[in-house]
């Protein structure tokens, strides 16, 4: 018994139609980017519930988190997920809005589990705070580092460097 | 003044691993012994330790010889490559991207270099289409026989021979990409719009005789452990990965492919000249170790068939879009793009986001061995700490892509 890729054959201006008409108030801007990603934005007090209706929808349902990438936006952040559907083969990359002044967001670690590591490092670089989260530590730097590197107005100053 | 007698204080994973047996304890979960509060220990394996491959760090919670818990410490290799990216234009970039899984520095390098050319809308001539793929597979073959090499050393039936053998013969490869790159791992060789340069004379019919001879060898490898009683019952049914973890965790690759899910960029996702390849997405059914090392041994075949064609259909004409020189620089215009590309290891995808700018605005690579390495407390727990060896050596992972 295999998993069965690319069951359900939609073309991609069809998944975008189906999206926008059941997401219709949480997914704005749907877009398509070929050849077979649907660019969307979503709602930041929505996202865990998109998330869960997305990955439980019964003719798409993106059930694999690809990963999660922290864009600093200048104004605000971005928090982005990649994410995957096996019955028609396509992705979905979610954008969601974080304001600077209170960067946090909910998890969507019980939706797709992969999204510990990939929120994790989102939080390392970014700084943006996922509530809710098992286990947010930071991932690739050491525990005791000061700043969020990918941030566009971080500055690396040695003090915050005691053992090197 | 640091004082080098003191013990040092116990890092967050170490206390993480401590809390959690507590709470264990505390749920009656922990193992009962007369006069300790505790039987489970906590081990540090590596970062300096043979069986990681690496600097990967795994805190392990041992209760006698039993695996309980795994908390997998990584970023030892961290070296910056995302934040590198904002002062380094899309140019100076390339280098670097070698030395993210530099096992496989080709398919890394064709994965960036493929979402640039996204981005800005260039599409390399057919000629460079194919020698990218013959580069690709070549070092798919190397990179397998690494992984498989060193996973037979960790398991230790037939001590280090088959890692000498594999060492031997990924040296041939390695020989030609450095003919035609100049370098043998860390490669600088595509560009955008093309490969930095055409094949020397020659090399055609040296690829062509090694091809012939490599299924021999891949013969070889396999007598020397298929049968060996050791080397299966240290393989067969441990570790198994479950489909469902394939949907939950994003395991993409040959251990993907193991648990029976046909998932293959290559096919799934076609790109280049892929789609008039004809080649076999090799899938085993149980998701063990053993699995996961058969479906290297027959992609191994596969790329040898994939670089056969490669070359029966090579083009002529230049490998370089427009003049001779590849362009310095390059401004996509604004937007976001993100690739995936069918590395040794899984899904190695890039998401670029660019501004209109020379340098990249925010680039993110989605390593494959970064997503398989979050399975493994799930997959390490319950076994002997011998087998979490095999195991994961059968992951194969790099940490070069894992820390950046």
């Amino acid at each position: 018994m295999g998993l069965e890729i690319g069951t359900n054959p939609m073309d991609m201006d069809a998944i975008a139609a189906r999206l926008v008409a059941d997401f219709a108030a949480a997914l704005t801007d749907v877009r398509v980017q070929e050849p077979d990603t649907v660019v969307a934005r979503c709602d930041r007090a929505a996202l865990k519930d998109v998330a869960r209706r997305l990955k439980a929808h019964p003719e798409i349902g993106y059930e694999t988190l690809n990963f999660v990438a922290g864009v600093d936006r200048l104004r605000h952040l971005e928090s982005v997920y990649h994410v995957y559907s096996w019955k028609t083969n396509t992705y979905l990359e979610l954008h969601v809005e974080v304001p600077k002044s209170r960067a946090e967001i909910d998890t969507v670690c019980d939706v797709w589990p992969a999204a510990d590591w990939h929120e994790r490092e989102s939080w390392d670089m970014v700084g943006i705070r996922y509530l809710g989260h098992p286990d947010l530590r930071r991932i690739l730097l050491k525990d005791d580092f000061v700043g969020h590197p990918l941030r566009k107005d971080y500055v690396d100053l040695v003090e915050n460097h005691p053992h090197a | 003044m640091l004082d080098q007698f003191a013990t040092p204080e116990p890092d967050e994973a170490v206390k993480l691993a401590l809390r959690r047996i507590e709470e264990s304890t505390a749920r009656g979960e922990g193992s009962n012994v007369e006069g300790l509060a505790f039987n489970e220990v906590v081990v540090n394996m590596g970062p300096q330790h043979p069986s990681t491959h690496g600097v990967l760090r795994l805190v392990v919670t041992l209760d006698g010889e039993l695996v309980k818990d795994v908390i997998p410490v990584i970023g030892y290799l961290h070296r910056c490559k995302e934040k590198l990216a904002e002062k380094r234009t899309y140019y100076q970039y390339i280098p670097i991207v070698d030395r993210t899984e530099y096992v496989a520095g080709m398919n890394c390098e064709w994965g960036y270099v493929m979402t640039v050319e996204k981005l800005a809308g260039i599409r390399p001539p057919r000629r460079a289409e194919v020698i990218r793929v013959i580069m690709a597979e070549l070092n798919r073959i190397a990179s397998h026989q690494v992984a498989v090499g060193t996973f037979t050393a960790d398991l230790a039936p037939l001590g280090t021979a088959m890692v000498f053998y594999m060492f031997r013969d990924r040296e041939y490869i390695l020989d030609l990409l450095e003919e035609v790159s100049g370098a043998r791992m860390m490669f600088n060789y595509f560009r955008f719009g093309g490969l930095r340069y055409d094949l020397p004379d020659g090399w055609v019919e040296k690829c062509r005789d090694l091809m012939k001879r490599l299924p021999k060898l891949i013969d070889e490898y396999e007598s020397l452990v298929q049968d060996n009683a050791i080397f299966l019952q240290r393989c067969v049914g441990k570790g198994v990965i479950t489909q469902q973890d394939v949907i939950d965790y994003g395991i993409t690759g040959p251990c993907a492919r193991a648990s029976g899910v046909a998932h293959d960029l290559r096919r799934t996702r076609p790109y280049s000249v892929y789609p008039e390849l004809d080649f076999k997405v090799c899938t085993e059914s149980h998701g063990d170790v053993f699995d996961r090392y058969q479906v290297r041994m027959d992609e191994m075949r596969e790329s040898v068939k994939i670089v056969e064609q490669a070359l029966d259909m090579l083009p002529k004409g230049p490998v370089q879009l427009g003049s001779l020189r590849a362009p310095y620089v390059i401004t996509p215009p604004p937007g976001e793009c993100y690739t995936g590309q069918e590395n040794p290891r899984g899904e190695y995808g890039t998401y670029i986001v660019s501004d209109g700018s020379r340098y990249p605005y925010r680039l993110k690579f989605r390593d494959p061995c970064f997503c398989n390495l979050q399975l493994f407390p799930k997959l390490l727990r319950g076994n002997k700490i011998a087998d979490a060896v095999a195991i994961s050596g059968s992951i194969d992972l790099v940490l070069g892509g894992i820390d950046r």
